[in-house]
């Protein structure tokens, strides 16, 4: 009887265990649902009044109460892409020198040292970026590259060091330790005979990683490139301190703009209408939904890599 | 027989762990030797001694003497990237580039700096002709060759090498990975090359050493334990421990 | 094979490794490059009185930012509360009951993405749901925030980490007649113990140094505070307020809380590494 009774309690506890175990998997899934669904409802007032145009008119006008997107679009593309640009090519640098170059000893400390990179709050980089970074680009960079580079339309502008180019440079280095790692992670994937075949028919070590490792790994490689833009697409703060929060739009890359995030982190909490609120959400909203969009891309494109062996 | 590669007094080092020792060995010109013994006798480490290979990781050392023709490559400052053209190497598991079929033969050649594509494509064509791959692939050359069998992966792989027209071909348990019709396939080709080149073949599979071989080298503990020629090491074996391996009584 | 091409591949050659090399060398100089600049302008401002009296009114000299520094550590505290042990039961749901099932596929797949959304986001969907109904900011809906921010960190590596535990513990175990709850608990909870300490750190020093997430939801406040349902300080949001103001004096005291939170996060940080190490014994 006893006996019966243990296991009575032992097929309760298991029901117990299991349904909380699941309900708080399956609350993860409610928690995404949930966050697009209010953010949608938020946001309604705004795309009711301005319709599809709050997607591409430039104007932002609190006094006038009339919203569009375009310019916070805009600069957060933009302010991504220069980073993708800048970050690219050194963090992949970075992934070869770990895996093909560092002795074994050495490979272990600089990867935690570029790792904490990434550990540093973005707030950090915000104010280094606006007290040590800023008046570097401005007194030395930002000419300089005016003189070489000033017949392309984008190396112009007001040298402020505040403006797209400034946020998009310091938001290179935050996703630097991003694409590093998971770039790292892909190269240790390709089998050493793969990479011995390609020594063996006489191939250099820079041979081998250009025309066996990257084409073996693409597509993780792609993945890792992606994940370090939906990094680079969502942060705030450190893009809000070094953005300049200017609503127009300019090719000229010094110049200040904004972007989604920095004009959430500005104008939220001063925000008193309600359509320049619900225009905030409708924001907040547009960023939710891209950065959707290309981390799901990324983690397929990463996936497709891991599990590639069978290819 | 002349000798291709003549060994003397090999000593080899993982780090601090000795993994083979005092190996003297001469391998014939245009013969087939194979390599045979227990798992982790040393065979596999000795033949990547051959192109050095283990100078990809850091740690391992080399002492003695490998003298291919007249030089001696593990002498300091020999140039690799011109010894691995000259002795060329496959693996026991096909490893294709993530390439075309014909973009893989022409690997090693378009590093050597052939740019010629008519001169690409016949040297292609030759490749895949000796490894008698010409005709399953003539038609889809362009394919990537990771749409090939894994036997047929395994002949592009032995074209590949033999593409950039080496002088050895190191094979490392080439057919572990393949069925019995696609071995019997590699087995006839290694015949062929003899013709042209020095084949030395790491096998488990005690029948392939004595079907396709010339002569055999028997390994244990990482020391040659005997090196005869085939029929004489399966016939008359001198070393008791030799005849033992063969005859099945370990490994 | 001409000597020229022959040499033009080589040089190739070294050229890439010498980039590659670079490219470390560029990314270990930023890091202590930003390092080095917060260590030296915050040393100076981290004094006594930072960490025991409230700030000073704008402009004026003295005061600390005992509030910013209690409401941090308050807010952290309650998150951790609420994602840590959340975080680790859906965890063992994806590593204990759905392994191979579409559930835990989904989750998994939904969790990876969140952990990389835009925190600033999540602090806007807080505000709607918390703040706005409860009629203003408050400490309780930033550690909701904050723990909405762990719960995917939390659940990946909970997952990662109990996985590592082998099948022949849980079937040793089982076989003894243990439930399957208990053996989770007893046995698999035991072996994955380091592995869910490290993960559990590393989300800490991740959200303790957030900033966007709390702007909307536990605001400031110049003041101390211990309620619940009323506005905090933290050490990021006071950073960010001093750095954008106009007075130098705001400025180093922005440099000191940023010297602390960067050291905080970064001790934390590497003794979670240190704790893995530990496990696999090299």
């Amino acid at each position: 009887m006893a006996l019966l009774d243990r296991h009575k309690a032992d097929r309760l506890g298991d029901a117990l265990f299991k349904g909380a175990a699941l309900f708080f998997a399956v609350s993860v899934l409610v928690l995404m649902g949930l966050i697009f669904i209010v953010l949608l409802a938020e946001a309604m007032p705004a795309l009711r009044a301005f319709g599809l145009r709050f997607l591409y008119t430039a104007e932002w006008d609190p006094v006038r109460s009339v919203f569009g997107a375009l310019p916070a679009i805009y600069g957060t593309i933009v302010s991504s892409v220069i980073a993708l640009v800048i970050a690219v090519p050194i963090s992949l640098g970075i992934a070869v020198f770990l895996t093909e170059m560092a002795p074994k000893p050495l490979a272990g400390p600089i990867g935690t040292a570029i790792e904490l990179l990434a550990a540093i709050p973005s707030i950090i980089y915000g104010m280094w970026g606006l007290f040590i970074l800023a008046p570097l680009l401005a007194d030395h960079v930002e000419p300089f590259l005016n003189n070489w580079l000033g017949f392309i339309p984008f190396f112009r502008g007001a040298p402020l060091g505040i403006g797209m180019l400034p946020a998009g440079f310091i938001l290179a280095v935050m996703i630097i330790p991003f694409i590093s790692s998971v770039a790292r992670d892909i190269f240790r994937m390709v089998p050493p005979i793969l990479k011995e075949s390609g020594y063996g028919v006489g191939a250099t070590k820079w041979e081998v990683i250009h025309q066996v490792v990257l084409p073996y790994t693409r597509s993780g490689i792609i993945g890792a490139v992606v994940l370090g833009l939906g990094r680079a697409l969502g942060e705030t703060m450190a893009v809000t301190f070094l953005i300049g929060n200017s609503y127009d739009i300019s090719s000229e890359l010094f110049n200040p703009a904004t972007s989604i995030s920095a004009s959430l982190a500005n104008e939220f909490t001063e925000a008193v209408d309600p359509v320049h609120i619900s225009s905030l959400v409708a924001l907040g909203l547009i960023l939710f939904v891209i950065t959707f969009i290309v981390l799901a891309a990324a983690k397929l494109l990463i996936r497709k890599t891991v599990n590639g062996d069978a290819r | 027989m002349t000798a291709k590669i003549t060994i003397k007094g090999l000593n080899f080092y993982y780090g601090p762990k000795q993994a083979l020792r005092n190996i003297n060995v001469r391998i014939g010109e245009r013969e087939i030797t194979a390599l045979i013994g227990p798992s982790g006798c040393g065979k596999t480490t000795f033949l990547r001694c051959l192109n050095r290979m283990h100078d990809l990781y850091p740690g391992n050392r080399y002492e003695g003497e490998i003298i291919l023709d007249d030089r001696n490559i593990l002498e300091p400052g020999l140039d690799l990237i011109r010894l691995r053209s000259k002795v060329g190497i496959v693996f026991q598991k096909p490893t294709p580039f993530p390439m075309s079929i014909s973009d893989n033969i022409a690997f090693g050649l378009k590093l050597g700096g052939m740019r010629n594509r008519r001169e690409l494509a016949s040297r292609v064509e030759a490749a895949l002709r000796v490894s008698a791959l010409w005709d399953e692939t003539k038609d889809r050359l362009h394919d990537s060759a990771l749409s090939l069998s894994g036997g047929q992966q395994q002949r592009l792989c032995i074209a590949r090498a033999i593409a950039v027209e080496p002088e050895v071909i190191l094979m490392d348990e080439p057919c572990s990975a393949l069925d019995p019709v696609a071995t019997a396939k590699i087995e006839d080709l290694m015949s062929d090359l003899k013709k042209n080149y020095t084949v030395v073949i790491v096998t488990h599979n005690m029948q392939q050493a004595a079907r396709v071989s010339d002569h055999t080298g028997f390994f244990m503990m990482g020391e040659v334990m005997e090196f005869d020629r085939t029929q004489k090491i399966f016939t008359a074996p001198s070393n008791k421990l030799t005849e033992d391996y063969i005859t099945g009584r370990f490994g | 094979m001409t000597g020229f091409h022959y040499t033009k591949r080589k040089v190739f050659n070294y050229a890439a490794q010498t980039a590659s090399l670079l490219c470390a060398v560029c990314g270990i100089a930023f890091l202590f490059w930003i390092l080095k600049d917060v260590a030296v302008l915050g040393a100076g401002g981290l004094d006594f009185s930072f960490f025991t009296e409230l700030p000073a009114p704008p402009g004026e000299a003295g005061g600390g930012m005992a509030n910013a520094i209690t409401g941090t550590l308050l807010i952290t505290v309650i998150a951790t509360a609420i994602g840590v042990p959340s975080g680790i039961l859906a965890g063992t749901y994806l590593s204990e009951y759905g392994r191979g099932g579409r559930v835990a596929a989904t989750v998994r797949f939904i969790a990876d993405i969140l952990v990389a959304a835009p925190s600033i986001v999540i602090g806007i969907f807080v505000y709607a749901i918390i703040v706005r109904p409860a009629g203003g900011f408050s400490t309780i809906a930033g550690a909701m925030a904050l723990a909405i921010i762990m719960l995917p960190v939390v659940i990946r590596t909970a997952e990662e980490m109990l996985k590592l535990v082998p099948d022949a513990t849980r079937e040793a175990a089982l076989a003894l007649g243990a439930p399957h709850w208990k053996v989770t608990v007893l046995v698999v909870y035991r072996g994955a113990l380091r592995g869910i300490t490290t993960g559990v750190m590393l989300a800490v020093a991740r959200v303790s140094g957030e900033t966007a997430p709390l702007l909307f939801t536990s605001f400031n406040n110049a003041y101390w505070n211990w309620k619940l349902n009323e506005p905090t300080a933290t050490l990021t949001v006071t950073i960010f307020n001093y750095a954008m103001g106009p007075y130098e004096e705001w400025h180093a005291k922005a440099w000191a809380a940023a010297l602390l939170i960067t050291a905080g996060v970064l001790f934390v940080t590497l003794a979670a590494r240190l704790v893995v190490r530990g496990r696999s014994g090299s």
